[in-house]
């Protein structure tokens, strides 16, 4: 991934966190720098995804029109179990990141592979803790790469719309 | 625009820190933190006076090297090392002209920004901030002297004492150094227009001579009095007496 700066968000529902990307899709912004995370179930409820025949990934349950309909904005989808924050599902660009922190090749002293996939893109330590804690609390998390004036520019939607906290990472 | 922050009071706790904000009211504050957003800067962005955006901010945590380079040569000079509670860049926040200084982050940067104008136009809403804003320059007016005056009358032995006695920890009996206690000595060159290879070798001298040891990287003062001798040492007809400097905040 070549775009290391970015502006994150953190909201409280899915609902929320897809009017953020709506919003973001309708102030022209490339839907293929736009990353969406959250944990992949709530206790009553198993969406996991699959994957059928045609390498289509599909959800269920409450959240599985959610992460359906975000998996037809954004760019690609995946669950992965994601050892001490167990299910995630994620679309868009940081699922390569998050698939080479898995495989192991990218690595950072202290962090999870959900950690090291975001110190990969420049995220410090400290807002990672931040960002793995909000997710544990069944929060989403929006992430926009892209270059510094892109990342601004995010950051005048994102922070407009109702978002828990909303922070620019440069890198 | 309003900026969000989940964790208002940690951002409004770090800002009591700060010479700058610290006789604030907090609903002064939180008036200030909607207009500032959140950014942070990995440790090692470096930005030059062109790249540098009219954004008035303030650190919340790591460290930032302010400092002037000779495209030419490639030296560097540090003019200030700013840390938790420090703003930058007071100086185009009053004349409202770009700064052609570099700026590197020495850690993982925290810090809350706007722009310029808007931190003006914050200044002429909240007079108060003054109180705290002129004392600051003037302390940032303090420094920048101090380095000129190094630099112009005293030899790299004396620059280097002198700089580690500004940064003593003075709440600290083990006479620890609060924000220069890890640099490289390349770094520390750069604040006193020095060198990496100088300073080792000033380093190892004091190290022998017992003055200050090196624990893992980091520096600690172990004979005050000596390292006091040796910043006076050629300081007769100069500055006065450079005194250990009580950290303005700590975290």
């Amino acid at each position: 991934m070549a775009d290391k700066n970015s502006c994150a968000a953190l909201y409280h529902t899915h609902e929320q966190a897809e009017e953020a990307v709506r919003a973001l899709q309708k102030t022209a912004f490339d839907v293929k720098k736009i990353s969406i995370i959250g944990k992949g179930y709530h206790h009553e409820e198993h969406p996991i995804g699959f994957y059928d025949t045609g390498d289509r990934v599909k959800f269920w349950g409450v959240q599985g029109v959610f992460w359906d309909g975000v998996r037809g904005l954004l760019l690609g989808a995946a669950t992965f179990w994601v050892p001490g924050l167990g299910p995630v599902v994620m679309a868009g660009p940081l699922v390569t990141s998050l698939v080479d922190a898995l495989k192991g090749t990218v690595a950072v002293a202290g962090l999870s592979a959900l950690g090291a996939a975001l110190h990969s893109i420049s995220i410090p330590k400290d807002s990672i803790i931040h960002y793995e804690t909000a997710l544990k609390s069944n929060h989403y998390l929006i992430i926009v790469h892209g270059d510094q004036k892109e990342a601004e520019r995010a950051h005048g939607v994102l922070a407009a719309s109702e978002p828990i906290d909303v922070v620019i990472h440069l890198s | 625009m309003s900026t969000q922050f989940s964790d208002r009071n940690s951002v409004i706790a770090l800002l009591r820190h700060s010479p700058l904000f610290s006789s604030l009211a907090n609903t002064v504050l939180l008036d200030m933190l909607s207009h500032f957003r959140r950014e942070t800067w990995k440790h090692g962005r470096c930005i030059t006076g062109s790249e540098n955006e009219q954004r008035f901010h303030v650190i919340l945590s790591g460290r930032l090297k302010m400092g002037r380079i000779n495209p030419e040569t490639g030296r560097i000079v540090t003019l200030f090392l700013l840390g938790p509670g420090d703003a930058f860049d007071v100086i185009s926040l009053l004349d409202g002209e770009p700064s052609p200084v570099t700026l590197e982050a020495k850690d993982d940067l925290e810090l809350l920004s706007t722009p310029v104008e808007e931190a003006r136009r914050w200044i002429e809403y909240h007079p108060e901030f003054n109180h705290s804003f002129l004392p600051y320059l003037g302390r940032q007016m303090h420094l920048l002297a101090d380095l000129a005056g190094d630099l112009a009358l005293h030899d790299t032995e004396t620059r280097l004492a002198r700089l580690i006695l500004r940064h003593i920890d003075t709440d600290n009996s083990h006479h620890s150094l609060h924000l220069i206690h890890d640099l490289s000595h390349e770094a520390l060159g750069e604040m006193i227009g020095s060198v990496r290879v100088v300073v080792n070798r000033q380093l190892q001298h004091w190290q022998r001579e017992g003055i200050i040891i090196s624990h893992r990287g980091k520096l600690v003062v172990q004979e005050l009095e000596a390292l006091l001798k040796k910043a006076m040492h050629h300081s007769h007809n100069s500055a006065a007496k450079p005194s250990p400097e009580k950290p303005k905040n700590r975290h």
